[in-house]
């Protein structure tokens, strides 16, 4: 009626967009590492709820006392670009030893609310040695104890681990360090995301490699779709048969906006068949369009496929094109030879093409102007394009994805000598 | 005195003790071996004990002071060894009295449970009326003063006794973690709902009890006390007249009782601490329990499961297999999204492919230099916060400016436009916003001009100059003149209607 009511209804959505997207960006907010952004959820933790519940099955919980909000994202298809990452040491992704001391960490803190570095590093030491399947933790080594610290920040910047005295880095320098952590275990244990635990999906340890497929799908079988159960036995096609067709319609729903909302394009060509008869139906598409616009993103839909953008730069962890290292400015310059090239290129010429630029740009960053340098900085490019979904492997050449095109050139611009004389990162 | 409960056979020891004290309550006071041994089945001693033994056990008891042994010559002895065994009778001495009364109340504090109960608030208030009742009456009523009394002293006692155990109780309950956790859950809750109960009215039971003591007291505890002892009627005792400690004692008791209830100095009676302790300990139990409830959705298996994931990450095949494997598992990825968008996307048909569609606009700058203009970044989460500061900083310095313009103009009577001479541009153009509003005014009957600012606080009275004469107002960006006019300057309500910033521009006006 009144324009205040008005008002009310559109800051009260502009609201639940941001915090929507906040929310994709940051699935564990604490109220310490962003006090406006958790205030924000918070607040509008009801509406936020029912729309994660409602377009991607994903439920949200929010802790006003205990400062945190997470929204538990499951993921019938993970994939491997968005890795846990390192404080320090330029955010390198976490790598197998330090994923394995992360596991045993945390499951030593679950029985614990206080505790010093010095002890915790016992108790791991203690259950990587009663543990056949691990390598046995050695904080003698320095390399050890900074895979340690890494996996401790991590920890610390979930705020699960909070130190009260002392600091982590201490503890590469010596193992005598002494820091003091409060454990909040009840977060801890909301870390783990998956609808199934592991435990109930206990394989022989030398079998996993051979099952890890089967092991990665039986973590995130959810029984809500009907059919399968929750310890991965029953047969897949059993399963399908099994489901009504509310639970069929949820599923569609669900793993195709899962996929929307969290990676950066959806390609027509990445869907099923009965994914893609979903969002060309009247229904499928009016949900993701509402969907979208309620979350405050742009759809960017064409004839391969669709992506969202984010004009605010909220719901993503990396921005492409940016210039905030030097692969990721190659990768867009890339692009231009990638497009030009539909059958895509060799690893040959992509290091020429990385070569190229490295003369064009001769004060690039020093990391890359060793022999193999115009090679590394191709493959770093190539990276940062995968991650986007702008390139991808086939065979052994890299292609173009469709979705490049949107950064092609305009127009030709000569070489610019105002651009040139700029420094580099 | 306790060195038997410490030594080997401590338990025989204790049996016999025991049986000593149960043969006392039937009023036996020396006992010989055999009926000791027959005491010692009734204590629930069942293991078979050798004459030798039994008798080492006495000699031991003996020697620590805790029974007396006497020769009974009272009886026909056949054989030497009959003497030997028979003749010998034992009796708990005091030491031996008191060490089986301290074990005793050892076992029994062990034993017992702590609890807050409001009946013996009720009994408390209770004892206290009889006694404000008694002290009305004649001396015959000294006994009944007396025992009346002591009902009271154990009350009290009970009840401190039983708060003790009770908190302490509470503290174990709260400090004690990885218990049977149904057990404990149980035990809880329970405890939860007795606090609640026990809350309930405690009060209202306080203040009865502590106007039961204000009663008693107008009465005067001191002749209370001395009827009670005379209807105590002490046995006679060796050495000082026990009288006087006998009253002391009932004195300290009563100090006692009313720290409980009516302190003197007054403090907080400690009944209403035992309110603050059940009202945290509700606080604290609950907190447990969620606690408890929280952990049980998923501990049982958590650890199993960090534990089964650490083992999945170590034999995972390929690097990317980790990456995956810690997507799956935590979901603590973020999402990923592009930033650039088409300045008008809706004029693009959905149906173009994305080579046909025009590109979106990137950064020339980024594609020559490797470098973005910084204002295509915007920051992560808008600060309000800084942006109101700001605005609110900007408003802030807009009134001391404009305070600082009236300030300058204001004028103490009429003056000539003239005098005002070389102002800040600031205050010229304030000054000459002021005499565009006069000027526009109509004259009234007088021919004066009257005009205020927009907000009204500040008031011009304008006058036709009284001849030819030219003001020049000078300014840092230029010269006016003008007739020169006579003007009155005031702020409505006072100069005080104007906060006042420095009064450094003062002599302009003059």
């Amino acid at each position: 009626m009144s324009t205040l009511a008005n008002q009310l209804a559109v800051a009260e959505r502009e609201e639940v967009a941001r915090a929507i997207r906040l929310l994709l960006a940051r699935p564990l907010l604490t109220e310490a590492a962003d006090p406006a952004g958790f205030e924000l959820v918070r607040r509008r933790r009801e509406p936020l709820g029912q729309w994660f519940d409602y377009t991607c099955g994903w439920s949200l919980v929010v802790e006003p006392r205990r400062g945190y909000a997470r929204l538990t994202k499951v993921r019938a298809d993970p994939d491997g670009s968005r890795p846990a990452r390192r404080a320090r040491s330029g955010r390198a992704p976490f790598d197998r030893r330090r994923y394995v001391l992360l596991c045993v960490t945390a499951a030593e803190l679950l029985s614990m609310p206080m505790t010093t570095i010095g002890m915790l590093a016992d108790r791991v030491v203690q259950a990587t040695a009663a543990d056949r399947a691990l390598t046995a933790f050695d904080p003698v080594h320095k390399p050890e104890r900074m895979a340690f610290v890494d996996v401790l920040k991590l920890l610390e910047s979930y705020d699960v681990l909070h130190a009260v005295d002392g600091t982590t880095d201490a503890y590469v320098e010596s193992a005598e360090a002494k820091v003091l952590y409060r454990v909040d275990t009840t977060l801890l244990m909301r870390l783990p995301a998956a609808p199934v635990g592991a435990s109930r999906l206990t394989v022989p340890p030398d079998e996993v490699p051979a099952r890890f497929e089967s092991l990665l799908a039986g973590l995130v079988r959810e029984r809500r779709y009907g059919g399968a159960l929750a310890d991965g036995t029953t047969d897949e096609a059993l399963g399908e048969t099994a489901a009504s067709d509310a639970q069929r319609n949820l599923r569609l729903r669900h793993s195709v906006l899962r996929r929307l909302f969290d990676d950066p394009v959806l390609y027509r060509s990445d869907l099923t068949d009965d994914e893609l008869a979903y969002v060309t139906s009247l229904t499928g598409r009016q949900i993701l369009r509402r969907s979208v616009e309620q979350a405050g993103f742009l759809l960017e839909e064409r004839a391969e496929g669709f992506l969202l953008v984010d004009p605010d730069g909220l719901a993503t962890d990396v921005r492409f094109p940016d210039d905030t290292s030097t692969a990721r400015v190659a990768a867009l310059l890339l692009l231009e030879p990638l497009c030009a090239a539909p059958a895509g290129l060799l690893p040959e010429q992509l290091a020429e093409a990385g070569a190229e630029l490295l003369r064009r740009f001769p004060r690039w960053a020093k990391a890359y102007q060793s022999d193999d340098g115009a090679a590394r900085l191709a493959d770093d490019a190539v990276r940062v394009l995968r991650d986007v979904g702008l390139a991808r492997r086939a065979g052994g050449r890299v292609v173009a994805c469709p979705a490049a095109y949107r950064y092609r050139l305009t127009e030709t611009t000569s070489p610019d000598p105002e651009g040139s004389r700029g420094e580099q990162p | 005195m306790f060195r038997f409960t410490t030594v080997e056979r401590s338990d025989l020891y204790g049996a016999v003790l025991e049986a000593f004290g149960v043969a006392g309550e039937h009023l036996e006071t020396a006992l010989g071996i055999d009926a000791v041994r027959e005491r010692l089945r009734a204590v629930g001693w069942a293991a078979a004990v050798e004459d030798e033994d039994l008798h080492e056990a006495l000699r031991k008891l003996v020697q620590w002071e805790l029974l007396d042994v006497v020769h009974n010559h009272a009886e026909n002895y056949r054989t030497a060894e009959e003497y030997e065994r028979r003749n010998l009778q034992y009796s708990l001495t005091r030491r031996g009295e008191a060490a089986l009364a301290g074990v005793r109340h050892a076992l029994e504090v062990l034993a017992s449970t702590g609890a807050l109960q409001t009946a013996v608030l009720e009994a408390i208030a209770d004892r206290l009326d009889e006694l404000c009742l008694l002290s009305g009456e004649p001396a015959s009523a000294d006994r009944r003063i007396f025992s009346t009394l002591r009902e009271l002293e154990g009350h009290l006692e009970a009840l401190v006794e039983n708060t003790k155990a009770f908190n302490g109780e509470l503290q174990r309950l709260l400090r004690a973690e990885g218990a049977d956790l149904e057990v404990f859950r149980e035990v809880k809750a329970a405890t939860v709902a007795y606090l609640q109960e026990f809350l309930v009215n405690l009060d209202r039971r306080g203040h009865a009890v502590a106007a039961a003591v204000a009663r008693v007291e107008e009465r005067g505890t001191a002749v209370l006390r001395e009827r009670a002892l005379r209807g105590a009627e002490l046995p006679p005792v060796a050495g000082e007249d026990p009288a006087a400690a006998w009253l002391e004692s009932r004195q300290a008791r009563w100090v006692g009782l009313r720290a409980w209830f009516l302190p003197d100095d007054g403090a907080r009676p400690r009944i209403e601490q035992l309110h603050d302790i059940a009202r945290r300990a509700i606080v604290s139990l609950l907190q447990v329990l969620e606690r408890i409830n929280e952990s049980r959705r998923r501990s049982s298996s958590a650890v199993q499961d960090f534990r089964e994931l650490a083992r999945w990450f170590a034999a995972a095949p390929a690097e990317e297999d980790l990456h995956r494997l810690w997507s799956a598992a935590f979901g603590l990825g973020p999402a990923r999204h592009a930033h650039l968008a088409h300045p008008d996307p809706e004029l693009i048909p959905s149906s173009h492919s994305w080579s046909e569609a025009p590109p979106v606009e990137v950064s020339a700058l980024l594609r020559t230099s490797g470098r973005t203009e910084r204002f295509t970044r915007t920051a992560k989460v808008r600060d309000v916060a800084a942006v109101r500061a700001g605005r609110a900083e900007r408003a802030r310095a807009e009134r001391a400016e404009l305070a600082r313009a009236w300030e300058a103009l204001e004028t103490d009577g009429p003056i000539r436009l003239s005098s005002f001479g070389t102002l800040d541009p600031a205050v010229f153009d304030r000054l000459l916003d002021l005499l565009g509003r006069a000027l526009s005014a109509r004259p009234d009957a007088s021919g004066l001009r009257r005009a205020t600012t927009g907000d009204g606080r500040v008031e011009i009275a304008l006058s036709p100059a009284r001849d030819e004469r030219t003001a020049v107002l000078r300014t840092a960006k230029g010269t006016l003149a003008g007739p020169d006019y006579v003007v009155h300057i005031t702020a409505v309500g006072g100069a005080s209607a104007i906060p006042r910033v420095g009064g450094a521009r003062r002599e302009a006006a003059g």
